[in-house]
C-alpha cells in the first residue's frame, strides 16, 4: 500500500511502531551519523550513516555457540543503498545463518529514500533509490509531505492514515526519475562479460592497497565472516577477502597474491554473484571507495575499458 | 514461534577408538553412527582451539570415522582429545549410485573418502582404486588392504620405495592405463591439486568424458553451510555446491587447481 502522511502523522507512525519494536535510528554523535536507540521520531537525523546498518543482522563480533531469540527491532533512517544490501545478501545467507535469519525476521527496516543524489553514490546505476523490495519505505518529497510504501505485513500501523493519491505518487515518481537522470550513470549491465581476469587493474590496485579491509567492513553486501575460538566462545568476526589468510588451507592458498584477492572481491561482486544468484553484489553506495585510504575506485572497475588496456 | 536450531553449535561426541596410522596421520572413531555418504564432510572442533573441515572416512553403515593429518592448530590436537565437537554432514557425495564402473584415484591424505566408498559399495560395483602416497610409511589403512581387495581392484603405489616395499613405484597417473575399458568409467579424484590436475589430463587423453570425471575440492570451509564465504571456487561454494564437482561443470573455472 502507498500512504500519504504529514510530519505529525509520521510521529504517530513512529509511536505505533515503537509500541511493538525497540526503535533505532540514525542520530548525530559528535558529527557522525550513527545507528542508536531513539525515543522519538524527532531524534532521527536523515543521512547516510558513518557505518552501514549491517551490524543489526550480522554480528561484528559475537559468540555463535549461544543463540538467543532476538528482540523485535525497528530501524529508522536506513538509506536505500544500505537496505538493498540485505535483500541481496538474503539470497545467499537467509535461511542458512540462524542468527541472520532470526534477526531479519524480527527487524523492520524503515528506509528513507534520498531525493537528491549524494556526492559519490551511484545507486541509479542499479535502479535508483526507490526500491522494489522494502518493508516500510519513506519518501519525504516535500517539506511536510511523506509518501510511504508499506508492505501489507505492516498495514496495522497505517490504520486511519490516508492512501496516497495518483497525483502524489506521480510527483514522487517524477522526483525519482529526475534523481536518476541527475546522477552519472555507470554501465553495470554486462560487466560480468567485460571484466578481464588478467586486467592490469588488479596489479595496479595491489601496488597501493594496504589490506585494511575497510572496503569489506563498509560494504552493505559483504557478508563473509571468520570463526575463531576465544576461551569457551566461538567468535564470529567480519572477515575480509583482501587478507591473505582468507583462503589459506593445508593444501595451499589459492590466492597468495594481493592482486588475486582484489580481483576476487570484484569478481564476487560483479561476476560470481550475478552467476549464482542473478544479482550484482553491489548497490552503488560507494562506501568502499569513500572509506578506502588509497582511493581504489569501484566505479573504475565498472567503467574500465578492458578491451583496450 | 518456531525454535531455531543453531547450526553453528556442534554435538559433543566421545572418541571411542584411536588408531595411529603413520607418524603424522591418525584415525578416530566417534561414538555415533555415520549419517553421511562417502565424500561428505564434517566440522570437527576443540573448544578454545577451533574447527576444521574433515571428510568422513566411514561408509553410511559404520560408526563415524575420520582419518586426519596433524597439520593445523586443530588437527594436531584432535588425537589427544577424549571428546570433540562434531557438526555435519555437509556437502554432496560421490555420485556412486549413478555408475556401475568406477575408478577412484586418491593421493596422500585424500584417501579417507575413498575408503568410505570402498566400504559403501561392498564389492557390489566394478570399483578400481589407485592409491598413491609419497613413501610406504605414508600409506594409511594398511591393516585393511586385504579386506579392500575383496571389494575393489586395488593398485597401491608410492613415489619412493624402500627396502620393505616390493610394490609399485611412481605417480598414480602411471597406473591409469592399466585399468581395463577405461573410457566407459566414471573417475572420482581426490588428493593434492597437482595430482588431480595431471590425472584429469590423462583421463581425458584416454577417452573419459569430462562429465564422468569428478573432483573433490578442498578449500577453507569454515561454516560448512554456505554463509561464511571462504570456500568459493568461481561462483560455487565448495561447502554447499561441492565438495564433489563434475569436471565438465568446473573445467573453465579459475583457481580450480591451486
Amino acid at each position: 500500500m502507498i500512504y500519504s502522511l504529514n510530519a505529525e502523522e509520521m510521529a504517530q507512525l513512529y509511536e505505533r511502531i515503537s509500541k511493538e519494536f525497540e526503535t533505532y535510528g540514525t542520530v548525530d554523535i559528535e558529527g557522525d551519523l550513527t545507528f542508536s536507540r531513539i525515543e522519538s521520531h524527532d531524534e532521527l537525523r536523515i543521512g547516510r550513516s558513518d557505518k552501514p546498518p549491517k551490524e543489526f543482522l550480522i554480528g561484528r563480533n559475537e559468540n555463535v555457540l549461544v543463540f538467543t531469540e532476538p528482540n523485535k527491532k525497528a530501524v529508522f533512517g536506513v538509506m536505500s543503498c544500505d537496505l538493498k544490501g540485505f535483500y541481496i545478501m538474503d539470497k545467499q545467507i537467509y535461511g542458512k545463518d540462524p542468527f541472520y535469519t532470526a534477526r531479519r525476521d524480527n527487524t523492520v527496516f524503515i528506509n528513507y529514500v534520498c531525493t537528491e543524489p549524494c556526492e559519490t553514490g551511484f545507486c541509479s546505476s542499479f535502479g535508483g533509490p526507490l526500491l522494489n523490495d522494502y518493508q516500510i519505505q519513506v519518501i519525504n518529497y516535500e517539506n511536510d509531505k511523506y509518501l510511504i510504501y508499506a508492505d501489507d505485513a505492516y498495514k496495522s500501523f497505517f490504520e486511519g492514515f490516508k492512501q496516497a493519491s495518483k497525483e502524489e505518487i506521480s510527483k514522487v515518481e517524477k522526483l525519482m526519475h529526475n534523481f536518476n537522470m541527475k546522477q552519472k550513470k555507470h554501465e553495470v549491465e554486462g560487466i560480468e562479460n567485460r571484466i578481464k581476469w588478467n586486467s592490469k587493474l588488479w596489479d595496479e590496485y595491489a601496488k597501493i592497497c594496504i589490506q585494511c579491509g575497510a572496503c569489506n567492513y563498509s560494504c552493505p553486501t559483504c557478508y563473509c565472516f571468520d570463526l575463531n575460538d576465544v576461551g569457551e566462545e566461538r567468535i564470529r568476526e567480519w572477515d575480509s577477502c583482501i587478507l591473505a589468510g582468507f583462503t589459506k588451507t593445508s593444501a595451499g592458498n589459492p590466492r597468495e597474491s594481493l592482486a588475486s584477492r582484489l580481483r576476487q572481491r570484484f569478481y564476487h561482486k560483479f561476476v560470481y554473484y550475478k552467476k549464482s544468484k542473478g544479482e550484482y553484489l553491489c548497490t552503488g553506495c560507494n562506501r568502499c571507495t569513500d572509506d578506502c585510504p588509497v582511493d581504489i575506485e569501484i566505479k573504475e572497475v565498472i567503467d574500465h575499458d578492458y578491451n583496450n588496456e | 514461534m518456531t525454535t531455531i536450531m543453531n547450526s553453528f553449535k556442534p554435538h559433543e561426541k566421545r572418541i571411542a577408538r584411536k588408531i595411529k596410522e603413520t607418524t603424522d596421520i591418525f584415525t578416530i572413531e566417534i561414538d555415533m553412527e555415520s549419517n553421511s555418504y562417502p565424500g561428505q564432510f564434517y566440522e570437527l572442533s576443540i573448544l578454545g582451539i577451533g574447527e576444521a573441515p574433515i571428510s568422513a572416512a566411514s561408509s553410511s553403515s559404520e560408526k563415524l570415522k575420520f582419518t586426519i593429518r596433524s597439520i593445523g592448530h586443530v588437527t594436531s590436537k584432535i588425537f589427544e582429545q577424549d571428546v570433540i565437537g562434531v557438526r555435519g554432514p555437509y556437502g554432496n557425495y560421490w555420485p556412486f549410485k549413478e555408475y556401475d564402473r568406477i575408478l577412484a584415484i586418491a593421493g596422500g591424505i585424500g584417501i579417507p573418502p575413498i575408503r568410505a566408498l570402498i566400504h559403501e559399495l561392498e564389492g557390489k560395483k566394478d570399483l578400481w582404486v589407485i592409491y598413491g602416497a609419497r613413501t610406504p610409511s605414508d600409506l594409511v589403512y594398511k591393516y585393511e588392504f586385504d579386506q579392500w581387495r575383496n571389494k575393489a581392484n586395488l593398485i597401491l603405489t608410492v613415489d619412493r620405495g624402500d627396502e620393505s616395499w616390493n610394490g609399485k613405484v611412481g605417480l598414480v597417473t602411471k597406473y591409469i592405463p592399466e585399468i581395463p575399458d577405461l573410457k566407459n568409467m566414471a573417475a572420482f579424484l581426490i588428493g593434492p591439486p597437482i595430482m588431480m590436475e595431471n590425472s584429469v589430463k590423462d583421463l581425458l587423453k584416454y577417452g573419459l568424458q569430462p562429465e564422468n570425471i569428478f573432483l573433490s575440492l578442498e578449500r577453507r570451509m569454515e561454516c560448512g553451510f554456505g554463509v561464511c564465504g571462504h570456500c568459493n571456487v568461481g561462483h560455487f561454494y565448495v561447502c554447499e555446491d561441492g565438495p564433489i564437482f563434475r569436471y565438465s561443470e568446473v573445467s573453465n573455472l579459475p583457481e580450480l587447481f591451486l
